[in-house]
């Protein structure tokens, strides 16, 4: 587990978004009272996934902003799945939604268990022919895919081809894995968060 | 958002805060991603609603028969995925 918990925010700037491009506001640092979101915000800060802006625009919503944050860290690093390879799935599902803010972003503890850029790369291009990922991983990997590209493939025989690498819990812990981080992603692309030019 | 993400423009959002705050619109996107979401996964999980229209306790196999072998959303989703293809 990461020690995170009892961070203080340090989010007082966002120097790499262009605030001006996006279609909903973050609040400010200041604005934000809750004792326990501005928790979870610190942990979603260390981590790296999300970084301040989404938990700053979900604020606006602090109930909800609550739920969907503890939700995204439970499901992004708790569990009984590689986080590594949820970091990649992860980025896969970002650029499927066409979302720039969360493709973006990175695990900093994926990153710490040896996570490179060049798996998670290979993650979003022809994996199903790279030595790096494990027939398991490629199944996990097509799964993602499949699920907002081509949802009539993932039918029972894709299920039962699953079976064979991972338990009906490790399938539904990485099937409502996708579905939660998918919706957000979906969102934030409509909100339009860029990373500053250059950044 | 599930069809047509490119249409949610500036002058979209000038016309939702006609209606809703800011906070207001927030709730409703996080709940539509949130939907888009798990509708999808659900809908590869092929299961059926447990209660009948009427309430009685019923069967997938019978729940099937009532709703329907294939979810029209499943097909909506389909026809997004061909425009993005």
């Amino acid at each position: 587990m990461l020690g995170f918990a009892a961070l203080i925010p340090t989010y007082d700037a966002l120097p790499t978004y262009d605030a001006l491009n996006m279609h909903i506001e973050p609040l400010k640092a200041e604005e934000i009272r809750d004792p326990e979101l501005n928790a979870l915000i610190a942990r979603c800060e260390v981590l790296g996934v999300p970084d301040a802006v989404f938990p700053r625009i979900l604020a606006r919503v602090p109930a909800y902003a609550k739920a969907l944050l503890r939700a995204l860290l439970v499901s992004h690093v708790e569990g009984n799945m590689d986080h590594r390879l949820k970091e990649v799935i992860r980025v896969q599902l970002a650029r499927t939604a066409g979302d720039p803010y969360f493709a973006g972003l990175r695990s900093a503890r994926a990153r710490q268990l040896g996570l490179d850029e060049e798996t998670i790369a290979a993650g979003s291009a022809r994996f199903e022919d790279d030595a790096r990922f494990t027939a398991a991983e490629k199944w996990a990997l097509r799964y993602a895919r499949e699920m907002y590209l081509n949802p009539e493939k993932v039918d029972a025989a894709f299920y039962a081809e699953g079976k064979r690498h991972y338990s009906e819990a490790q399938i539904m812990e990485l099937g409502a894995f996708i579905a939660f981080h998918y919706g957000m992603q979906v969102f934030m692309r409509v909100v339009g968060a860029h990373h500053r030019e250059g950044a | 958002m599930a069809l047509d993400p490119d249409r949610i423009d500036a002058e979209f959002y000038d016309a939702l805060r006609r209606h809703y705050s800011d906070e207001e619109i927030v709730e409703l996107g996080a709940f539509i991603g949130f939907n888009i979401g798990y509708h999808t996964f659900f809908g590869t999980l092929d299961f059926y609603p447990m209660f009948s229209p009427d309430g009685r306790l019923v069967s997938q196999e019978e729940s099937a028969r009532i709703y329907g072998a294939k979810p029209v959303s499943l097909e909506k989703t389909n026809e997004a995925a061909d425009k993005r293809r």
